[in-house]
């Protein structure tokens, strides 16, 4: 199997800028999302502006179409981005470790299926994924989005755990350790979850900003979080229509996704480096 | 007895013969979760027949010309007996079989996947290896940042400003729409297609820009090459005649995954471009519920999907010897 | 597989998007004629291609077959012709009937055909293709929606090759308007949703599913002949995609807008012509009238009341599109303003909340369809009650789930959706229609609305009920739509008003370079 490190590579000493950066733009987007909890600029209801307003000082990015401020919803738009990467990457991860481990663990014809499946899922884009999950759910809603590319990733941890557990598996102190009576609970407890944890973190990072563009593209095929749930991808296909009279609202919401999932990246990026002791001595 | 450079050929057709088998089981195993997936859907296909107006009468009639009012077994029975003739039944909607749509909007869907992959590779490689091994000049790091930027942006995002750029304020492109009488005017499906490949090849060759950079960083770390460089060899000598084979390995399975990526992601870049390729025929079949057309779709891309994982696997073998032997070790 | 089909008919369907059709008033008498038809009629081009700019791209090619917007655009008037046509100014004028007679007790209607008519196969126009035309929808086993409108004919005979005889068992005054959906057919033609066999103008030259349908015109056409060599229809699924094409010229008119932004950058550009036509389409919140609250007419009213229409239509459509205060657009004969009844007052509507004991308000669930303007109103209507203490809870849905659950099952409170029949009035007399209002006045009002000796008294019957509907609140109307049509200034001739999502073709004009 080649490696599956989908890495790149930076000189070491762009290694504490790469975190720093990406830590800086997601913590914003965090720090926006919980103010939202408690104060926004207007109230998100609050349709008392002009029928897609310029910026000004009462609106800085402008109004929508009914008169709501869009500022606001680009700030509540932050708290779902937060919500689906999150809930979309957690749910990913609880399957996608649980069955990886277990196919590490398994006989080889198991094993075989086990990993032909998961190729096949892999290879099935995560969209179209979504798009059938969603489907299949009874109304559209934010969470069957969230399940979906949940689903998703959790095909491709599964992948990428199993690899990385059975290469942890192969390791002869483990081998010494499961013959000494150690239970396999308890190899993965204490020998393959924390030698594989380094590399699935970085992955997870890197699933977050798929996921949140993923979630963009459900919306604008009119498939994702359903209003009222201000989404950055409905903002921007609500704003398709009226991009040539009020460009502001097909930009803005767009710059906001892109500063989350380079954010996300970027701190991915910089994890891996930091978790990564023999890469970076190899710089 | 044989030599070992005997042995070599038998195995890798084994092989070969072990990963078609598989192959075929997946398709089988996919049938069945696509079907059971697809009941699972809420909503009758009957329905869109109906409009607003229609009375029970009409209902049943229209459920009973679908086939949704059968009970499930048979409607499965009946689905995986056309399979295995391999006839995709006819859409629910417009009567007309489903192989012979798919075809129609394959002619579209795999130029434009295929032409936005060799655009990609064609951007990638150069930009990637070229960041990796000038990592420390500007341009270096300027490209690795412009492709970081180039992941985090969503496809139809690119599409929609490349439209709005290219097409309504410059009036290179069309905006959209595909011509009618298809491939018999090249030069016309090549100009309705050249801005959803571009779509494509940006936004592909952004994250393959990733991976190459790191393919090349791994070469360029590598003992061969220091061997070679201290044999005598140039750097770009070196590079060439060691890095390029050693290096395109792990990418080899990369694009693999890619190219199934794109050919089948192409819905959000063919509604974009109303380009009627497989995508938006899933699309529509989906909010139709139309039961024949999502399974054919869907059951003609996980075929797509797995040969062409499948050859990039064959590929990798054959141009690996370490993994070549590994194979035949795996299968002996 | 033609037997065994669903007409949609005049009755608005749902689409793949549930999208709307265009139908219109019989009755529009007066239009606002494109003032560009004019211009350029000197130097056009007789062999042109006119490229038509759509979004309703037909499911299959019978439009008895299933889903009829789509086919019913590209091929009434244009492939298919039927005994009357609804012209685009909403007259029924004669279209392959030459002659009609119609008994003093309105019971028997004679049609003589024109003659010298042949089908698209060569075959000639018969008495014996008409009768079969209608039954293919009339037949008992039919499953078509038009079969309800026509199901006053109770036999048609053939005494010649040329005359028709229908038989009715109960006056119908819109026969021949109803006989204007019924396209005529070669009754020797196998499979129409493999191919066509009408008498129009146009044949069908190809059909690419999911981009394009291509129409060249008929040299044998009996009557005058076409402005142009060959229509193409160019599908669209996004509006903002249309828009850009018909801006880039890839498409030489749009036969609906459906936002005002892209007008603008139309508007005020030689290039293009923007004709603002009549529209029959109505943005509706429909109670269940059967379930708590809204089986209360008073909460219904307060609704109405604690609703700026005005605010919402300019939210959504900007300058164009129209209020209305009940069911019926301003160009049906049976119109009277009633725009004041449960007008825009947020005081009233609260103190009618109090009375009928909602003091603390409600909360109720929004079906909302998940295409354009369905999820914008839905916002609207969710800040607009909140004012009133109403919490709106949005549930957006499928146009296929909306059929399953709101109009099969009646399993809802409230839904948004357009309506956008002619005459559709009439489901307010339906008490088994899924909004489930039911009054026995209005019931018998539209039931002898029909049976009228003549449209006069049809008015005054449909009058009665519109202001009953619109006293009773059955329904939240909130706009009229605008019908805009939007094309290349080297393009004239087109319909405005896509009566009945008509689009004929014939009579367009493209100037030659």
């Amino acid at each position: 199997m080649t490696s599956l490190d989908l890495s790149t590579d930076r000189p070491a000493r762009r290694h504490s800028l790469s975190l720093s950066i990406g830590l800086a733009l997601v913590g914003l987007n965090v720090v926006v999302a919980i103010l939202t909890l408690f104060w926004t600029p207007y109230d998100p209801l609050n349709a008392s502006g002009g029928r897609l307003e310029a910026p000004s000082w009462l609106h800085w990015v402008g109004t929508d179409r009914l008169g709501r401020d869009y500022l606001t919803q680009i700030m509540i738009g932050a708290r779902t981005a937060l919500i689906v990467g999150t809930g979309a990457v957690a749910i990913g991860a609880s399957i996608g470790v649980t069955l990886g481990i277990l196919a590490a663990f398994a006989t080889r014809l198991l094993d075989d299926v086990m990993a032909a499946t998961l190729d096949i899922l892999i290879a099935f884009p995560t969209l179209l994924l979504a798009m059938l999950v969603v489907a299949a759910s009874d109304s559209a809603s934010l969470w069957s989005a969230i399940l979906a590319l949940g689903l998703a990733i959790s095909a491709i941890v599964a992948r990428l755990t199993r690899i990385l557990a059975k290469r942890v598996l192969r390791q002869d102190y483990i081998i010494a350790s499961r013959t000494s009576g150690t239970s396999w609970l308890g190899v993965v407890a204490w020998h393959v979850l924390p030698n594989i944890w380094p590399t699935l973190s970085v992955n997870f990072a890197l699933q977050f900003g798929l996921a949140v563009i993923a979630e963009a593209s459900l919306s604008y095929l009119g498939l994702g979080a359903p209003p009222p749930n201000a989404s950055w991808g409905r903002l921007l296909q609500e704003a398709q229509g009226t991009v040539y009279t009020a460009p502001v609202g097909s930009i803005a919401p767009g710059i906001a996704l892109v500063a989350l999932v380079i954010g996300m990246n970027l701190f991915a990026d910089g994890l891996r480096d930091v978790g990564d002791p023999t890469r970076r001595r190899s710089r | 007895m044989l030599r070992p450079s005997d042995k070599r050929k038998p195995t890798i057709f084994a092989y070969i013969l072990r990963r078609f088998a598989i192959l075929i089981l997946s398709l089988l195993i996919a049938a069945v979760v696509l079907f059971v997936l697809l009941r699972l859907l809420p909503g009758d296909p009957a329905n869109a027949l109906l409009s607003v107006g229609a009375d029970q009468q009409q209902i049943e009639a229209a459920r009973e010309q679908v086939g949704s009012n059968l009970p499930l077994w048979e409607q499965f029975l009946r689905f995986v007996g056309n399979l295995a003739r391999f006839d995709l039944g006819t859409s629910f909607v417009s009567g007309k079989p489903v192989v012979e749509e798919i075809a129609a909007r394959l002619t579209v869907t795999v130029p434009l996947a295929l032409l936005g992959f060799a655009l990609a590779i064609a951007i990638a490689v150069p930009l990637g290896i070229l960041s990796a091994v000038k990592a420390n000049r500007w341009y270096g790091a300027a490209i690795s940042t412009v492709s970081q930027l180039g992941i985090a942006i969503p496809v139809f995002w690119v599409g929609i400003l490349l439209v709005t750029v290219f097409a309504v304020n410059l009036r290179l492109f069309p905006s959209g729409g595909y011509p009618r009488r298809g491939w018999q005017n090249e030069g016309q499906v090549l100009y309705a297609l050249a801005l959803p490949v571009l779509t494509i090849g940006l936004v592909m060759a952004a994250s393959l820009i990733r991976y190459i950079r790191s393919a090349t960083q791994d070469v360029l770390g590598s003992d061969y090459l220091r061997t070679a460089r201290a044999l005598g060899a140039s750097f770009s000598q070196a590079l060439i005649r060691h890095g390029i084979r050693n290096g395109a390995v792990p990418i080899v399975s990369i694009l693999g995954i890619e190219l199934a990526t794109t050919l089948l992601g192409a819905v959000v870049v063919e509604r974009v471009f109303a380009l009627p390729g497989l995508g938006s025929m899933l699309l529509l079949a989906i909010e139709q519920r139309d039961y024949p057309n999502v399974q054919g779709v869907l059951f003609i891309s996980t075929l797509l999907v797995l040969l062409i994982g499948f050859a990039a696997d064959l590929f990798q073998r054959l141009i690996d010897p370490r993994l070549r032997e590994r194979a035949t070790g795996a299968a002996t | 597989m033609t037997g065994n089909t669903i007409d949609l008919g005049e009755l608005s369907r749902l689409s793949r998007k549930g999208r709307r059709s265009i139908l219109a008033s019989a009755a529009l008498a007066m239009l606002s004629t494109s003032t560009a038809a004019l211009a350029q009629d000197a130097n056009f081009d007789p062999d042109a291609s006119v490229v038509i700019g759509s979004l309703y791209e037909p499911q299959n090619l019978d439009n008895t077959a299933g889903a009829g917007q789509g086919i019913n655009e590209a091929f009434n008037g244009n492939v298919y012709e039927a005994l009357f046509t609804l012209t685009d100014a909403g007259d029924v004028t004669p279209g392959l009937v030459a002659e009609q007679t119609i008994s003093e007790d309105g019971l028997t209607y004679t049609f003589k055909l024109r003659p010298n008519v042949t089908f698209h196969s060569g075959d000639p126009l018969t008495a014996q293709d008409v009768k079969h035309s209608i039954e293919r929808v009339v037949a008992p086993d039919s499953k078509s929606s038009r079969k309800k409108s026509l199901a006053t004919i109770s036999g048609i005979e053939t005494p010649d090759d040329q005359t028709v005889v229908v038989k009715l068992s109960a006056r119908s005054i819109s026969l021949p308007y109803n006989l204007s959906y019924v396209w005529i057919v070669n009754d020797a033609a196998k499979d129409l949703n493999a191919g066509e066999d009408g008498t129009g103008p146009y044949r069908l030259d190809e059909w690419r599913r999911g981009s394009s349908l291509a129409l060249s015109r008929n040299d044998k056409y009996w009557g005058t002949a076409p402005t142009n060599g060959e229509v193409v229809f160019q599908y669209f699924t996004d509006a903002t995609a249309l828009n850009n094409a018909l801006l880039t010229g890839a498409v030489d008119v749009i036969t609906s807008v459906q936002s005002p932004d892209s007008i603008a950058q139309f508007k005020d550009n030689p290039d293009f012509t923007v004709t603002a036509g009549q529209s029959t389409t109505k943005e509706l919140l429909a109670f269940n009238d059967r379930v708590e609250p809204f089986n209360n007419v008073k909460v219904r009213k307060a609704i109405a009341r604690a609703i700026d229409d005005k605010k919402l239509l300019q939210s959504i459509w900007g300058e164009y599109g129209t209020l209305i205060g009940s069911f019926v657009p301003p160009t049906d004969p049976w119109y009277v303003d009633l725009t004041g009844v449960d007008a825009y007052d947020v005081e009233s509507a609260k103190a009618l909340l109090k009375e009928a004991g909602f003091a603390d308000g409600f909360s109720f669930k929004l079906d909302t369809p998940n295409y354009d303007p369905h999820p914008i109103v839905a916002q609207f209507l969710q800040s607009e009650l909140a004012k009133v203490g109403i919490k709106v809870e949005i549930n957006v849905i499928t146009a296929n789930e909306w059929y399953t659950k709101v109009y099969k099952a009646h399993d809802f409170q409230a839904t948004l959706q357009e309506h956008v029949n002619h005459r559709d009035i009439v489901f307010y007399g339906n008490p088994d229609f899924y909004w489930g209002y039911n009054n026995p006045d209005v019931v018998d009002l539209i039931k002898e609305s029909e049976a009228a000796a003549n449209t006069d008294a049809q008015t005054a019957k449909l009058t009665e009920a519109n202001r009953i509907i619109a006293e009773d609140a059955a329904s939240n109307w909130l706009y009229l739509y605008p019908q805009i049509v939007v094309s290349s200034s080297a393009v004239t001739g087109y319909p405005v008003n896509g009566l009945n999502s008509q689009f004929f073709a014939y009579n367009i004009k493209k100037s030659g370079n």
